[in-house]
């Protein structure tokens, strides 16, 4: 993590309704990590909140009765606000159980303040073991959640048999090929079994669209510049910035390597990295994660229009 | 901010991260309006960013011109100039 643009870490833990957002921060909580964190709490009910989530966290608010992803959006922007003016030192925001992060992630590179003073560091999701072979095919918001994620965190696996979440796992890998999926049970880390051999379960297409997410590749050769790169990927995410669920990469740009990162056409500010890692020639590439990607179309588009 | 126009009202758009020194930042800008006006070219417009007008001078070849902020406000520009989205992905 790149403590130089004194930007405030914020990290996004969502999830659907029930998933276990709330035992998994706590536990988070109580064994140290977030310990200067500022959590941030966003019910779309109003609801009564647990006394022990204070005991790991510096501070704590409570946004209820909206979500703030949409309908709670504007008091959302002003909690942030008034956090940042706070100097606190890292946020730690739980979703209400109907949001969508990347639309959250949107407010704040939408809102002049928060851009300057917010960098969203990592999105952790959090999926129902037990129901999330049902959500799969029914629920749209959940699958948004999940390609949303970095990190994905299958709760209650104690109470799913070993077979299914070797399935489910295989199935996060398959919606969102580059998240880090672990097993949890009230929070603490369970070894999840081994996917190999599992087959991921049926995912039903969404909005008309086959859901099969396709990642492409493509290799920033070392004489193309970042601003030919920036110039045609702002254009590819204009035009396709629904099928494109993410973009990550890193590409080496005249004040150093910039880490790259967008959720759903929505792209963070880039982060420079720290001169102390290793500099080799695979650092050097953009990762495109969405439906139906053309990989031919891609990288001829690619190739010709930054050469 | 230019006096005359407001401009910039958002904070510097992502694709002006990665340049520190006004060298890098020229040479940037130079370079992406190369590669811009390669996706446009299909479309028959032309962008500009001449570094004495704040923002890209966006063009049609009927002569109309618009100036945008950002790469982002000039895709969306661009699309309602030639009245179709600009799909760099597609063979034109």
């Amino acid at each position: 993590m790149s403590e130089g643009d004194g930007r405030i870490p914020l990290t996004i833990v969502g999830g659907y309704l029930g998933a276990g957002k709330s035992t998994w921060l706590r536990h988070a909580l109580h064994v140290g990590d977030f310990a200067q964190a500022h959590v941030l709490i966003n019910e779309a009910a109003e609801l009564p909140v647990d006394h022990l989530l204070l005991a790991g966290a510096a501070g704590l608010t409570v946004l209820a009765d909206g979500c703030a992803c949409c309908d709670g959006a504007t008091r959302f922007v002003a909690a942030m606000r008034d956090l940042c003016d706070r100097n606190v030192a890292a946020i730690v925001l739980e979703t209400s159980g109907l949001s969508d992060p990347a639309r959250i992630a949107a407010h704040i590179a939408n809102d002049g303040v928060l851009a300057r003073r917010i960098r969203v560091t990592e999105t952790i999701v959090a999926a129902d073991a037990l129901h999330a072979a049902a959500q799969i095919g029914t629920e749209p918001l959940w699958l948004r959640q999940i390609e949303a994620a970095d990190r994905i965190v299958l709760t209650k696996v104690d109470a799913a048999p070993p077979p299914l979440l070797a399935r489910l796992a295989a199935t996060m890998a398959v919606l969102n090929p580059e998240a880090v999926v672990s097993g949890a049970v009230l929070g603490s880390v369970v070894e999840l079994p081994d996917t190999r051999g599992a087959d991921p379960l049926p995912v039903l297409p969404v909005c008309g669209k086959s859901a099969q997410i396709r990642t492409v590749r493509l290799e920033v050769r070392a004489q193309a510049e970042w601003a030919a790169v920036s110039a045609w990927l702002s254009a590819v995410l204009q035009a396709h910035g629904n099928t494109l669920v993410r973009v990550k990469g890193v590409v080496r740009a005249p004040a150093g390597r910039l880490l790259l990162q967008s959720v759903r056409g929505t792209v963070q500010p880039p982060e420079i990295l720290p001169a102390s890692m290793t500099v080799t020639d695979e650092d050097n590439f953009i990762v495109l994660i969405g439906r139906d990607l053309d990989d031919d179309r891609i990288s001829r588009s690619f190739a010709v229009l930054t050469a | 901010m230019c006096s005359a126009c407001g401009y910039p009202a958002a904070p510097g758009h992502w694709t002006d991260a990665g340049a520190v020194t006004p060298g890098d930042r020229m040479r940037n800008r130079l370079i992406r309006m190369t590669v811009v006006n390669r996706i446009l070219a299909p479309y028959r417009l032309n962008a500009r960013d001449d570094g004495v007008i704040p923002g890209i001078q966006l063009s049609s070849g009927f002569g109309a011109t618009v100036i945008v902020p950002d790469l982002e406000a000039l895709w969306i520009e661009a699309a309602r100039m030639a009245r179709r989205p600009i799909d760099p992905l597609a063979d034109v």
